[in-house]
């Protein structure tokens, strides 16, 4: 009787389970393509990375094993140190101005009416389709010492010219400059996109007790949108500490290694140096300072602040 | 009915499943350019090479095109697929090629072929190459072609890596000697200071090197006539910057920096006179090969230039300013076909001198063979005696030219670095010299230098 109920349950069980598994086989299959892609372009490249960094390897003898030392070579470099410290620079003057500016003209396009809000909203994304080498290409000529336009502009009001771009002292805020403007486009649009889906009814009580612009951006707009700044503020921070084309075609990393951006420093290393075991440590230890930045925001997003 | 449907969909979405997937990693296995031509035997017999060079100046590139034409029509066994590589993209196109184990059979190789022997990247010539062609280069050349008495590389030419240059009609004006240039950097200075109030704006005085990576290589020469010594003491055991010959180098840059006589922002590369030939500066400080820059690209300035050695250190005792560059061609170790590079560089480079002579001649006399055979093809050439600037080259600069040094890269470039941290007034000279002794000592410490030393 015992054995024939149990029987009966675990039959049951099975129909069940071929219910509710039937597609197994064919999600699997359908998952294949993609999973067999990030297998051959993601993991296994990563998993190779990680053993390659161990060793020294030039492309044309076996590697050598040679334990931690390219790990130690690059900590205590004090250019790769200095790179990373860059790089968060970078990402000060970027992300933060790029927010502002695109919540100004985003408030813009929401305020105005629809048909000069569409020439708007065309006009500040023509840049994100430009590529960033023609876009480097463009503000080098701006920037040009002798016969650019911005030293031009500046003669004008009878400033001596700078050099943009040869003098570290201005270098990384002039590769951060086109960042912006490339940039801008794509993070105006989201945010005219969050704007417009907060509900009218609260600017329309607000008006009627009186408030103005600044308490309804500071009361309303700003408190609705804060998935869509943080979403923004971690994409801005990894795109920004990422950045490579923009001082590669400028500046190549120079004046001084002023504009040598992580990822720049990385690549020139892999163009230079015979064994690719030092730029490869450098890569991976890149990518340990951003899964750790990156996963810090997450927390602060997933955090109890957030829940409206 | 149900059933059947649902299974002729399960049938038809999986077999989709499939052909994307097999389609996605066909098209991941698709042929790259670049690539060495598969086993390079095709039907009728013939092997394929691939060659690459760099983009170099105009005649220059007409001469490797012409070259690879004239092998291919020359025999029917051979034939040599060329590639012009710009020379930017070149250390990343190359290191991308060797990752993938696709490097091209032969390729010009610029600088030390030290760490390339060492990683095993270069193919013994002598292998492939008969040995009396071989013996034909020239001492000053064997250096850079040959370690430990295998040859690894076959140099096309040799060529001054730090020549000064100057707009004689710009010079008169000012009333500064045309016919020489300035001996020594105080010369230099003071023709400046006559030079600068006769510019108009955006005129220079001078375009030297100014940033760090064209300091690291192109005053090696400068450092050796300031201190006597590169940055390496000869037994690769400790950096040799810190001392007063250094700072003085370094304090001469940044006197031209200060008083304006170069532009804060490089008009153009060190290596091209685009500069020079616009008439924006009056002195041009660049490689030999930059005459013929102005010979293809800026005819009517070529009576108008002068051409000298670099200036001196007010105690260079005679020691040469320069290094001595130099152009080779390599076979990579792993070529399948490395015989037949063999025959296609020993045709090119090392057979008929008449090969050769047109590189020579069209790139204005501006380079040195290195075969006394070919030297003296070049010297009856009739465009010869119409080139005074040759004289210079051949006979004052090349001759006490030292050549590239063969210490790692990152060694000139911590010297460079230093250069501009002074020049640009970053860093003062003790401070940009200690962290150079630093990043120096760092080198010889992760590379282990001392086992690497040239043996005496």
């Amino acid at each position: 009787m015992t054995t024939q109920a149990i029987d009966e349950r675990r039959a049951a069980k099975r129909r069940a389970d071929r219910h509710r598994y039937r597609d197994t086989k064919l999600a699997y299959l359908l998952l294949a393509p993609v999973v067999i892609l990030l297998g051959i372009f993601v993991a296994w490249p990563a998993v190779y990375a990680a053993f390659l960094s161990f060793q020294d390897w030039s492309f044309y003898k076996d590697p050598q094993f040679v334990g931690g030392k390219n790990y130690v070579d690059v900590l205590t470099d004090p250019l790769f140190v200095a790179t990373i410290g860059r790089g968060f620079l970078f990402v000060l003057m970027t992300v933060p101005p790029m927010l502002v500016l695109a919540f100004l003209f985003a408030s813009l396009v929401v305020s105005v009416s629809r048909r000069f809000a569409t020439v708007l909203k065309v006009s500040i994304y023509i840049p994100t389709i430009i590529s960033s080498v023609i876009a480097s290409i463009v503000f080098v000529l701006i920037y040009t010492y002798d016969g650019g336009i911005l030293n031009a502009v500046l003669a004008v009001f009878h400033i001596d010219p700078v050099a943009w771009i040869g003098d570290p002292a201005w270098a990384l805020l002039s590769v951060a400059v086109p960042a912006v403007w490339l940039g801008m486009g794509i993070t105006s649009l989201i945010m005219v996109a969050a704007m417009v889906d907060i509900p009218t009814e609260y600017y329309e009580a607000a008006a009627m007790e009186g408030a103005g612009w600044w308490q309804k951006t500071f009361y309303i707009t700003m408190p609705q949108m804060k998935n869509v700044f943080l979403y923004l503020l971690i994409t801005g921070f990894v795109a920004a500490i990422q950045q490579f084309e923009l001082p590669l075609v400028m500046t190549q990393g120079g004046p001084l290694d002023s504009t040598t951006l992580p990822n720049l420093f990385i690549f020139n290393h892999f163009r230079n140096d015979v064994n690719v075991g030092y730029s490869i440590a450098a890569a991976l230890l890149l990518f340990v300072v951003l899964g750790s930045v990156s996963a810090l925001v997450f927390k602060f997003i997933n955090s109890e602040r957030l829940v409206d | 009915m149900k059933t059947d449907t649902q299974r002729t969909r399960r049938v038809v979405m999986a077999a989709l499943g499939g052909i994307t997937a097999v389609g996605l990693l066909a098209g991941c296995g698709s042929s790259t350019p670049g690539q060495a031509a598969g086993d390079g035997g095709d039907s009728s017999g013939k092997t394929t090479i691939e060659f690459w060079h760099r983009t170099f100046t105009p005649p220059e590139n007409a001469w490797y095109k012409d070259i690879v034409k004239r092998f291919n029509a020359s025999q029917d066994k051979i034939v040599v697929k060329d590639t012009e590589i710009p020379a930017d993209a070149w250390d990343q196109k190359m290191k991308a090629a060797q990752a993938a184990g696709k490097a091209p059979d032969i390729y010009t190789h610029s600088g030390s072929i030290q760490d390339a022997v060492n990683a095993g990247q270069l193919y013994d010539l002598g292998k492939v190459v008969d040995t009396s062609k071989l013996d034909e280069i020239i001492d000053s050349a064997k250096s850079v072609s040959e370690i430990g008495g295998t040859y690894y590389a076959y140099p096309l030419l040799q060529e001054a890596q730090t020549v000064l240059f100057w707009n004689k009609d710009m010079l008169s004006k000012a009333g500064v000697d045309t016919d020489k240039g300035p001996a020594t950097w105080d010369d230099l200075l003071a023709d400046c200071a006559k030079i600068q109030p006769t510019l108009a704006q955006g005129q220079y005085c001078i375009s030297p090197a100014s940033d760090a990576i064209t300091f690291a290589w192109s005053t090696v020469g400068q450092q050796y006539n300031f201190a006597g010594h590169t940055a390496l003491t000869d037994d690769w055991k400790s950096p040799d910057i810190d001392n007063a010959a250094y700072r003085d180098l370094m304090s001469k840059y940044k006197e031209l920096w200060d008083k304006g006589y170069m532009p804060k922002q490089a008009l153009a590369a060190y290596v091209e006179g685009k500069d020079f030939g616009q008439k924006k500066v009056a002195f041009k400080v660049s490689g030999s090969w930059m005459m013929s820059e102005i010979g293809s690209d800026y005819p009517d300035l070529l009576t108008k230039t002068g051409i000298g050695a670099f200036p001196n250190a007010s105690n260079a005792d005679g020691r040469t300013a320069t290094t001595l560059g130099n152009f080779k061609w390599v076979i990579d170790a792993k070529s399948k076909h490395a015989d037949a590079a063999g025959k296609f560089l020993e045709w090119s480079l090392a057979g008929d001198p008449q090969n050769l002579v047109p590189f020579f001649v069209n790139t204005q006399f501006t380079k040195v063979p290195v075969r006394k055979s070919v030297q003296e093809a070049v010297a009856k050439d009739e465009a010869a005696a119409k080139a005074p600037w040759s004289s210079v080259i051949t006979n004052d600069i090349a001759p006490d030219a030292i050549p590239e040094p063969t210490y790692p890269w990152d060694v000139s470039l911590a010297v460079g670095t230093a250069m501009e941290s002074v020049m640009k007034g970053a860093a003062s000279p003790d401070d940009a010299i200690k962290t150079a002794d630093a990043a120096i000592q760092k080198v010889i410490q992760s590379q282990d230098l001392p086992s690497k030393a040239p043996k005496k």
